[in-house]
């Protein structure tokens, strides 16, 4: 459905994207994380021809040139990282205008889309929040029922209510046969649609992984609580796990965050008396400030696909 | 029509209620300007102008000011509707493409399935139909008041002024839109397209008396009125260098829409 290749973008001497490979499965939803700048709404923009590749190649929906066959278009629904609007037209204008570039497409979908938002439609949009704009923006690139939804940040400026309601709205459309390539700066967000996500960092794709591995990957935090500080065997026993990360143990206590089985812990840690025990998942969003802040990650990790 | 022409109609939709403002501020001053004519005939508008040097008042058109078409020639379509219209057509050129584009508002349209060249032609399209409307009017005031006052001016110069006053609209309009897609920004537009009239104007006015006649030569305002638009006729060859010069300017804009990246 859509097929990155050495995609290099420069804005003047400002080179924006260096070599993005990415590919993305008919039917399959995709995440498209990273920080402010990195680079996800250029990459987006180059795939719906707005801006033209420094070099490397864009196929979206099985063509390459989307100058020569815009008409492929229609079977897309975007939404702009940042949506404007001429300000004196109501929302119900813009939508109606909108269907009309699409051909007709989606004249029964709109009433209904707004409702389920909640949206006014004869609002004008200068005097919509920036909650409503955005709404306006996921009625825009639903309405006409895409085969490929390519949403740069979706959720931004939607309450947690219409964040649930947009990501439903989101599998219904996955459920239906869509493809989805949604790019955002949460991690957690996405692991409620996104199979799969690729990192986007300064312009490089840092990784990309399928959300249960990442979810392994980012294990859990571990704390254990003993009825009286642990022998030095003990320490050395817990130390030499490789499964256990960032270890501490003080008096009675030990606190870690555990990758795979906890077995060998657990094993371990009934040697002594366990007073009070408790692990729970790390925070998607922890094991990802980890991969922003790692300066050379890119480096370690090659550029994965 | 907003079927098959689906941004031509809704820029035009959009537009409607600006454009019967432009439609009746024209009007208005156009018709008083025209309709000033009889009083200033009972003035002595030579003894006035005699102490103007023979050359200015010939750059300004004045030589002739106290025939009714020499009047409306300098006085309504050698200034006022010329500078309302240039006005109007260089604000919306850059308003046609360019402004939108840069306040961010064509992004879903240049999404759409809608090839760039629909986008480039329809605007246009646009901005034409909406030169056109304003011409007329200025047309039918004048036209009704030559009527009106028996001014007698020969409706055949008057139908040659008013072909010729569209041309020239029409190509500032062109530049303006052209330089606007050709950069994205609605300042470069405007900026150009309104140093491009004033030089145009300064060539025309000045060249002559300063003894660069070649300056009117190359001025578009110069192709339009000469010394004044009224009483010269159909020029045909005038005529066709504004139809060229906005083809030209048009085809260049296009060229550059067409490859550039949008939305920066
Ligand atoms: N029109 C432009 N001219 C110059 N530089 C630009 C332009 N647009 C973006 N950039 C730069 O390119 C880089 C990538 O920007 P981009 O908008 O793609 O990031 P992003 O990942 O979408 O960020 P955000 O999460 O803030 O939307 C940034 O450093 C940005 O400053
Ligand atoms: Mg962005």
């Amino acid at each position: 459905m859509i097929a990155i290749r050495e995609l290099v973008k420069d804005y003047g001497p400002f080179r924006a994207l260096h070599g993005v490979d990415l590919e993305v499965a008919r039917g399959e939803a995709f995440g498209f994380i990273g920080p402010n700048g990195a680079g996800k709404s250029t990459a987006i923009r180059c795939l719906l021809d707005l801006l033209r590749p420094t070099s490397g190649s864009v196929e979206v929906l099985g063509t390459r040139d989307l100058a020569k066959h815009p008409a492929v278009r229609a079977r897309i629904g975007y939404l702009p990282g940042e949506l404007v609007m001429a300000g004196k037209q109501t929302a119900r204008d813009h939508l109606t205008y909108l269907r009309e570039l699409r051909g007709g497409a989606g004249s029964g979908r709109m009433e209904a889309l707004a409702e389920r938002f909640g949206l006014d439609l004869d609002r004008p949009f200068r005097g919509l929040s920036k909650g409503n704009k955005q709404k306006v923006g996921v009625v825009q690139a639903f309405m006409h029922e895409p085969e490929l939804l390519i949403l740069d940040e979706p959720t931004s400026g939607l309450d947690p209510l219409l964040q649930q309601e947009f990501l439903s709205l989101a599998r219904e459309a996955r459920e239906a046969g869509a493809t989805l390539f949604i790019s955002s700066h949460i991690l957690s967000e996405l692991e409620a649609v996104a199979r799969r996500v690729a990192i986007i960092r300064a312009g490089r794709i840092v990784d990309v992984e399928d959300v249960a591995i990442l979810r392994e990957r980012a294990g859990q935090h571990l704390s254990l609580t003993f009825d009286a500080p642990l022998s030095a065997a003990a320490i050395d026993a817990f130390s030499a796990m490789p499964e256990l990360e960032g270890l501490v143990i003080s008096e009675n206590a030990l606190t870690a965050v555990l990758h795979g089985s906890p077995d060998r812990v657990l094993k371990e840690a009934a040697r002594s008396t366990v007073t009070a025990w408790s692990a729970h998942d790390r925070n998607l969003e922890e094991l990802f400030m980890e991969r922003y802040r790692e300066p050379d990650a890119a480096d370690h990790d090659g550029r994965r696909r | 029509m907003s079927r098959r022409y689906p941004i031509l109609a809704g820029v035009l939709r959009r537009r409607r209620r600006g454009l019967a403002i432009w439609a009746v501020a024209l009007a208005s001053v156009c018709g008083m300007y025209t309709s000033l004519f009889p009083y200033m005939s009972g003035m002595d508008i030579e003894a006035m102008t005699a102490s103007l040097p023979q050359g200015m008042m010939e750059a300004l058109g004045y030589d002739d000011i106290s025939t009714a078409a020499g009047y409306v020639g300098s006085a309504t379509y050698g200034l006022v509707a010329l500078a309302l219209l240039l006005v109007f057509a260089i604000g919306g050129g850059a308003a046609t493409i360019a402004g939108p584009e840069e306040r961010g508002e064509l992004e879903l349209e240049l999404t759409s399935p809608l090839p760039r060249s629909a986008i480039y032609g329809q605007r246009l399209a646009a901005l034409w139909i909406q030169i056109t409307v304003l011409v007329a009017v200025v047309f039918a005031v004048t036209f009704t008041l030559n009527l009106l006052q028996e001014l007698g001016i020969p409706q055949g110069d008057m139908v040659a002024a008013t072909v010729q006053l569209w041309l020239l609209i029409g190509f500032f309009g062109s530049v303006s839109l052209a330089l606007g897609a050709a950069l994205g920004r609605r300042a470069g537009a405007l900026g150009g397209a309104a140093a491009l009239a004033v030089l145009s104007w300064m060539f025309n006015a000045l060249g002559p008396l300063i003894g660069l006649d070649w300056l009117a030569m190359i001025s578009p305002i110069g192709w339009y009125m000469d010394t004044n638009p009224m009483t010269r006729g159909f020029h045909g060859a005038d005529a066709l260098l504004l139809v060229v010069a906005s083809g030209l300017t048009l085809a260049g804009g296009w060229w550059r829409f067409a490859r550039r990246d949008l939305m920066t």
